[in-house]
């Protein structure tokens, strides 16, 4: 008899400590036992991340030791992602994601993309050093929900603002909401050149997308 | 020991003895080009990067146009991942190269090709420091940065590779790879002290604590620029970047002279921990100052970072391009005018 809070908890263990091979064999045992895909990803792999996040902001942990625990989710997610069961009522929101112009430190992009998509989101990743337009014509083309930016350079992060206004001037601003984040951006600058969050780190990103999304569809509905 | 000069100050206050100097030096051993000199002597990025005569217009725009006392060479952090292989992604007027795309997949791929400094750009750089050096003669203080080894390794492999590999892989493995690294900025140096070079910088970038961990520093990076300082045998100043108030009480095993702190760094606590054991150099905030600030914020700024205690007054990091000039002048006759009592 397989217990399935063992698998769970194990499963959770085998994230934080960033054991993709382990995270790799629990996620197909969660399987076998009948555990719910959606749920093991965003449910317990998002809690795995949440210990994660607490534990670099306290400074037990550096960046070495999220990326391998976020690859050992990334990898469970390949497994678990043809068992997902997709909700017919919902339509999955689709996120532009990608590293201002000039920028091209894309470990915090790459986190978020990776917790975003665990969550359930379609990402479209435009890489780093992105040309400032090419968020435009992406998020038009795409008929995307969110259109995310990423800084590590207080140099480059001024190309966010410009990106904002560019979606005003071709009239889509309603149609998205805009995120940003890395190191140097603060909430109080993001809020300032017009972006609607600045989420603090890769997991609270999940949660602020998922509300930012639920408000912009009562907005402007499922139509783009 | 006759008539001071910036070479004289800025050798003494980098070495931690400014109280024998007759006030402090400002002599800025990161990255001094902006747009404003580029236009002024003609010699805009990205040609300046390759091209010698531009290139020595560009460097000695620093002492020419802003008066930072001393040059440093050269204005990018590519030059190693480029001779090693790396395509170059240029840049334009107001952005800096960066490093394409990494070109060794494992550690075990890496080698380090024979008479690495007469490949790339190292020619060009050693060869506009003799320039310097035969143009104003013993006056002025040049400082050729080496891109230090954990930045390298991120560019050849990939940062985010090589971080995992600090985890995966032996740490034997990692140090070997860091130490080879390590040779070429030590052949680099010695070929531009012999150029005329008087200061080495070793700039590491990714060694920033919000990347790595202050063990991580301590038992595998002290070790790696401890190595490099011994055989250098010059004044060599270290520059990392962000917070690296963790890495403090380390530094003075590493036996640097200088250690060049971002602004994140609060200088009083840092000479609290350090003492005399290493001279502290930098801090004048780059974005939210030079760049963004006016000639009255920057003075201010200046006043505070010598007052704190810094050895040497200079930007926290490398200049942003679009950097006014009014602005970084501010600093140096802030700097000028400080004098020891």
């Amino acid at each position: 008899m397989v217990n399935k809070d063992e698998i769970i908890s194990k499963f959770k263990e085998a994230i934080i400590i960033g054991d993709e091979e382990a995270a790799v064999r629990l996620a197909k045992e969660a399987i076998a036992a009948g555990l719910d895909a959606y749920e093991m990803v965003t449910k317990y792999g998002g809690e795995a991340m949440e210990v994660i996040n607490k534990q670099y902001e306290e400074k037990k942990i550096f960046v070495p030791e999220v990326l391998l625990a976020a690859n050992a989710l990334s990898a469970a997610v390949e497994i678990l992602k043809p068992h997902m069961k997709v909700e017919k009522t919902s339509i999955p929101a689709k996120v532009v994601l990608g590293v201002v112009e000039g920028d091209i430190h894309d470990i915090g992009k790459n986190l978020v993309k990776i917790m975003l998509s665990s969550a359930g989101f379609e990402v479209i990743d435009l890489g780093r050093d992105v040309p400032l337009q090419k968020f435009i014509e992406v998020a038009k083309q795409e008929k995307a929900d969110v259109v995310g930016m990423s800084a590590l350079m207080s140099t480059t992060m001024p190309g966010m603002k410009k990106v904002i206004d560019m979606l005003k001037d071709a009239g889509i601003r309603n149609k998205v909401k805009v995120i940003v984040g890395g190191a140097p951006v603060t909430e109080e600058w993001a809020l300032s050149i017009g972006a609607d969050a600045r989420p603090k780190d890769a997991s609270a990103a999940v949660g602020i997308t998922k509300q930012l999304v639920e408000k912009l569809r009562k907005e402007r509905g499922d139509s783009w | 020991m006759g008539e001071m000069t910036p070479k004289k100050r800025a050798l003494l206050c980098i070495t931690g003895n400014k109280k024998k100097a007759d006030r402090i030096s400002c002599f800025d051993v990161l990255t001094t080009a902006t747009v404003d000199q580029m236009n002024a002597v003609k010699a805009p990025f990205p040609d300046a990067h390759r091209d010698p005569e531009l290139c020595f217009r560009l460097a000695a725009a620093a002492w020419e146009i802003i008066g930072l006392e001393g040059f440093k060479l050269p204005f990018d952090l590519c030059i190693e991942a480029e001779a090693l292989g790396c395509k170059i992604h240029w840049g334009r007027i107001d952005r800096h190269p960066s490093v394409e795309a990494p070109v060794f997949n494992d550690l075990e791929e890496f080698k380090v090709p024979e008479k690495i400094i007469e490949m790339g750009r190292f020619p060009i750089k050693h060869g506009v420091e003799e320039r310097l050096r035969r143009e104003y003669g013993d006056y002025l203080p040049i400082a050729n940065q080496v891109t230090g080894p954990f930045t390298v390794a991120g560019h050849i492999f990939g940062i985010e590779r090589f971080l995992i590999w600090t985890k995966k892989k032996p740490r034997e493995k990692i140090e070997e790879v860091l130490r080879l690294i390590a040779d070429i900025n030590i052949e680099d140096s010695k070929e531009a002290l012999r150029s005329g070079a008087d200061v080495i910088c070793i700039a590491d970038p990714s060694a920033t604590s919000d990347i790595i961990s202050p063990q991580f520093f301590k038992e595998t990076l002290v070790p790696i620029y401890k190595y490099m300082v011994r055989k250098i045998g010059a004044p060599v100043v270290l520059h990392i970047c962000g917070n690296t108030m963790a890495y403090l009480p380390y530094l003075p095993d590493t036996e640097i002279d200088a250690f060049s702190a971002d602004a994140q760094v609060h200088i009083g606590f840092a000479k609290q921990v350090l003492g005399d054991r290493v001279a502290i150099v930098g801090n004048v905030p780059t974005i939210s100052v030079l760049l963004l600030g006016n000639p009255q914020t920057v003075r201010k700024a200046t006043i505070e970072a010598i007052s704190q205690g810094v050895d040497v007054v200079m930007p926290s990091c490398g200049i942003p391009p679009r950097t006014p000039t009014e602005n970084f002048k501010a600093m140096v006759e802030a700097a000028r005018c400080w004098v020891y009592v």
